[in-house]
């Protein structure tokens, strides 16, 4: 199935819940909105034709103002295709459906993005710390953490990261 | 060691005590990261420390003398690579192995990595190096023996710190 044809597929389901649609690189990247996340992930699963029941990853993506962006990368290893499944939450309310009811490894991916980002997963059976010790405080991997050492000390280099 | 602790041994007995000390160093390698694959090229054929006796058969830090902390140190690890230095006895030494257990390495602005092992354990030797080569390493070692040969035994076996300089 062509990128196009699997994003038809998911506005015919979830129509005005699927917010933005591109393709790039042979890859189609769905935004949906926050609520049918989890429901998106569902039909593209165990809908027959498009099959999505691979679950590669999910990660968070500071956005900045725009909010917290959730992006998982699905494959299907029968038609060998792939999907992005992409939303954005709103910086002050992070909050999503947990997708464990769909892909049981969503689990682990889910407690990083929460200990990492901040953001909840509604329904998730055990959101603690995965990867930061127990004491830990804020969530390191929002553009708005403070590194102590970057406070300290200016960065050292002739360029700042991402220059 | 009975009465070292408390004299000073004359100096032919200490040349011979500190000798032997040096040359049966039983380490135990605590690999953390990619430094942890050079310190086993230090020990295979080609470098070889075993020759410089070097023993890198300890079954764990209650039988070893040395400890090479090679690797980045994160600040969920600190606490067990702490208890494993309390666990080694006396005398023990430690080498740090690389940058990122020097300083934090190229990690020193994260938020996960302790900003060197001498934060949390004394350290004697200090190999500098992305990772370091094996030779490196034996020359971090060769300057631990030398450290070694020039201790005091008194001030090794007593409570007190050790403030000897590598000659």
């Amino acid at each position: 199935m062509t990128p196009e044809e699997i994003i038809q597929r998911l506005v015919a389901e979830l129509g005005d819940d699927v917010v933005e649609s591109e393709t790039s690189y042979d890859v189609a990247t769905v935004t949906v909105a926050p609520a049918r996340y989890a429901d998106a992930a569902r039909f593209a699963k165990t809908t027959r034709g498009l099959d999505f029941t691979f679950f590669d990853f999910l990660t968070g993506v500071d956005e900045g103002e725009q909010g917290y962006g959730v992006v998982t990368h699905l494959y299907s290893p029968i038609h060998k295709h792939h999907i992005q499944l992409r939303t954005v939450v709103p910086n002050d309310a992070a909050t999503l459906p947990t997708m464990t009811g769909v892909f049981r490894g969503a689990n682990w991916h889910e407690r990083e993005t929460w200990e990492m980002f901040g953001i909840v997963f509604d329904g998730h059976p055990n959101l603690v710390k995965l990867l930061l010790p127990d004491e830990f405080e804020g969530h390191p991997l929002r553009k708005e953490f403070l590194l102590m050492s970057r406070e300290v000390k200016p960065w050292p280099g002739a360029k700042e990261p991402g220059e | 060691m009975g009465l070292s602790d408390k004299v000073e041994v004359p100096p032919p007995i200490r040349f011979v005590l500190n000798w032997g000390r040096k040359y049966s160093l039983w380490v135990f390698n605590f690999g953390l990261a990619c430094c942890a694959i050079e310190f086993i090229a230090t020990s295979m054929a080609e470098h070889d420390f075993i020759r410089m006796g070097v023993i890198p058969f300890a079954h764990g830090p209650r039988q070893a003398d040395l400890m090479v902390v090679s690797g980045t140190l994160t600040d969920k690890m600190a606490p067990a690579v702490k208890r494993l230095y309390e666990q080694m006895p006396e005398p023990k030494y430690v080498i740090s192995f690389g940058s990122c257990a020097n300083c934090g390495g190229p990690y020193w602005d994260s938020y996960s990595v302790a900003k060197g092992v001498d934060q949390i354990i004394p350290v004697d030797v200090y190999v500098p190096g992305c990772p370091p080569r094996p030779e490196a390493l034996l020359q971090g070692i060769i300057k631990l023996q030398t450290k070694i040969q020039n201790e005091s035994l008194k001030q090794r076996y007593s409570a007190e710190p050790l403030t000897v300089e590598a000659g």
